[in-house]
């Protein structure tokens, strides 16, 4: 069976480029532009994982990873930070958020399915 | 006879003492001045001495203050310290006076006299309150400083997000196309998604330099010191530049010391400023022509030279090379290639771990050669 990936991305483009590389590696992949969406789906759907930037047009990325990590049901969920936002000032948000990793932007297309996968027990 | 010998030694010392000195009778007429406050207060002595000290200088010193002083708390005390007074003198000007009071008895008699001392800090207040104010300037200049610090922080984090965002769909979109996961491409389009990739790559390289400089200038930048084995570092790096040597046809030719020792400095750091000054060597030298490094330890520290005998440095363009985005115009150097800001950042991370960094060069085609320095212990200021 498909391991299910969510991939949360404001950016049209760049929510394409990581679906279709997911999609080539073997993931069934659910897809949300914003933190709302993303939640719905996350409950709904129960991802082996979650590929989520940092800024969403309704709220952080790392709100969205509090929300998921009170729910019973989505707390376990691995979640990689994919963000812009590679500078240490800005990492400091995702410290402490728990079974989570981070991978910066611009991606390696090449390595970035593997990366993701290596997540996922 | 001893009553008038110690009078002149009396008139010695008044005479002998820097600041204004008045020494008064007990009915506050002047006995003997010093030298200075004829000076200061522009007074002749002839118009001083026996005259009432309120009389002096045309009723000039007839000053409610110090008539408090003298006739108030003097005869209470017998003195008084560092009393502020001050006075606008018709001759000399506003003062601010500093007076200290003495009421003595004479040595022989039961005559009392008042020695009256008077500083003159009109120069002293003028100077302390232009210290304040000053003080006052810089605290608010320090505080714009952070300020503008701080915004300017924030912008570099903000340009960075914002151009990494179309980076990463320009080199990860065109990676995808050029590895041909979706189907072949014809030659020319291969080609020319590989330009769009190069030109993306180049790009993020701008950026990651661009932000490294800034952070270096703002004091921001970091050191992961470890203790690294030079020898093997050395290894690393040659293996990465010998690949673009042999496309190039050039030689090189490596002089490393047997006895180099463990350094302590930041990996990443020291292989990126090899590398920085390697590739510029095989960039700026033409085929058939020789690129080389020498290693040796020099005292405390190791030191490098990385020569070319390549395009070299017009001694006008000496300065140049270290202001960033400066680059030898040169046929053999190709627009895309290298940042400009390979060489400053160099300098920046070598003297960051302490060391030292010059560029020699005799002239247009005449080679050019890279020295520094790094610690073998760091010097970094912590």
């Amino acid at each position: 069976m498909k391991k299910k990936a969510l991939v949360v991305d404001d950016n049209a483009n760049n929510l394409m480029l990581e679906k279709d590389l997911l999609d080539v590696a073997g993931f069934e992949v659910f897809v949300a532009e914003d933190a709302t969406s993303a939640i719905v789906i996350a409950r709904k759907e129960k991802p082996h994982i979650i590929i989520l930037d940092v800024r969403l047009p309704d709220m952080r990325g790392s709100e969205v990873a509090r929300i998921l990590r009170q729910d019973k049901e989505t707390r376990d969920i691995p979640i990689i930070f994919v963000t812009a936002s590679v500078m240490a000032e800005n990492r400091k948000e995702l410290t402490g958020i728990t079974n989570s990793g981070f991978i910066g932007k611009p991606i390696n297309t090449r390595t970035f399915a593997k990366e993701i996968s290596q997540f996922i027990n | 006879m001893i009553i008038d010998q110690t009078h002149s030694l009396f008139e010695d010392i008044v005479e002998t003492i820097r600041e204004p000195l008045l020494v008064l009778d007990s009915y506050l007429k002047v006995i003997s001045a010093s030298r200075s406050f004829y000076g200061v207060f522009k007074v002749k002595p002839e118009e001083t001495v026996g005259q009432l000290i309120y009389d002096l200088g045309n009723k000039q010193w007839n000053i409610p203050k110090l008539r408090e002083l003298l006739e108030t708390i003097l005869p209470q005390k017998t003195s008084f310290d560092n009393y502020e007074v001050e006075h606008d003198f018709a001759t000399i000007g506003k003062r601010t006076m500093l007076l200290n009071a003495r009421q003595i008895k004479r040595a022989l008699g039961k005559e009392r006299i008042i020695l009256l001392a008077i500083e003159d800090i009109t120069e002293r207040k003028e100077i302390e309150a232009g210290l304040g104010k000053a003080h006052e300037e810089l605290r608010a200049l320090t505080t714009e400083l952070k300020r503008a610090a701080q915004v300017k922080s924030e912008f570099l984090a903000n340009m960075s997000h914002e151009l990494r965002t179309p980076l990463n769909s320009i080199n990860g979109f065109s990676e995808v196309l050029y590895d041909e996961t979706f189907g072949p491409l014809n030659e020319k389009q291969r080609q020319y998604v590989n330009n769009v990739l190069t030109s993306g790559k180049h790009l993020l390289l701008l950026i990651n330099q661009i932000l490294d400089m800034a952070k270096v200038e703002a004091g921001k930048m970091k050191l992961a010191l470890s203790s690294l084995s030079m020898k093997s570092l050395l290894n690393e790096i040659t293996l990465l530049v010998e690949d673009m040597v042999g496309k190039k046809k050039i030689k090189m030719l490596l002089e490393i010391a047997e006895n180099l020792p463990n350094i302590e400095a930041d990996d990443l750091k020291v292989k990126e400023i090899l590398y920085n000054l390697l590739s510029n060597a095989v960039k700026f030298t033409p085929e058939g022509g020789k690129i080389g490094m020498r290693v040796k330890k020099a005292d405390s520290e190791i030191e490098i030279v990385i020569w070319d005998t390549g395009v070299g440095i017009a001694s006008e363009n000496m300065d140049k090379i270290f202001e960033g985005f400066f680059r030898v115009d040169t046929p053999y150097s190709r627009l895309t290639e290298g940042t400009g800001l390979g060489l400053p950042l160099s300098k920046k991370l070598v003297e960051l771990h302490g060391g030292h960094l010059s560029v020699e060069s005799e002239g247009l085609n005449r080679g050019t050669s890279v020295r520094f320095t790094l610690p073998i212990l760091s010097r970094m200021v912590v």
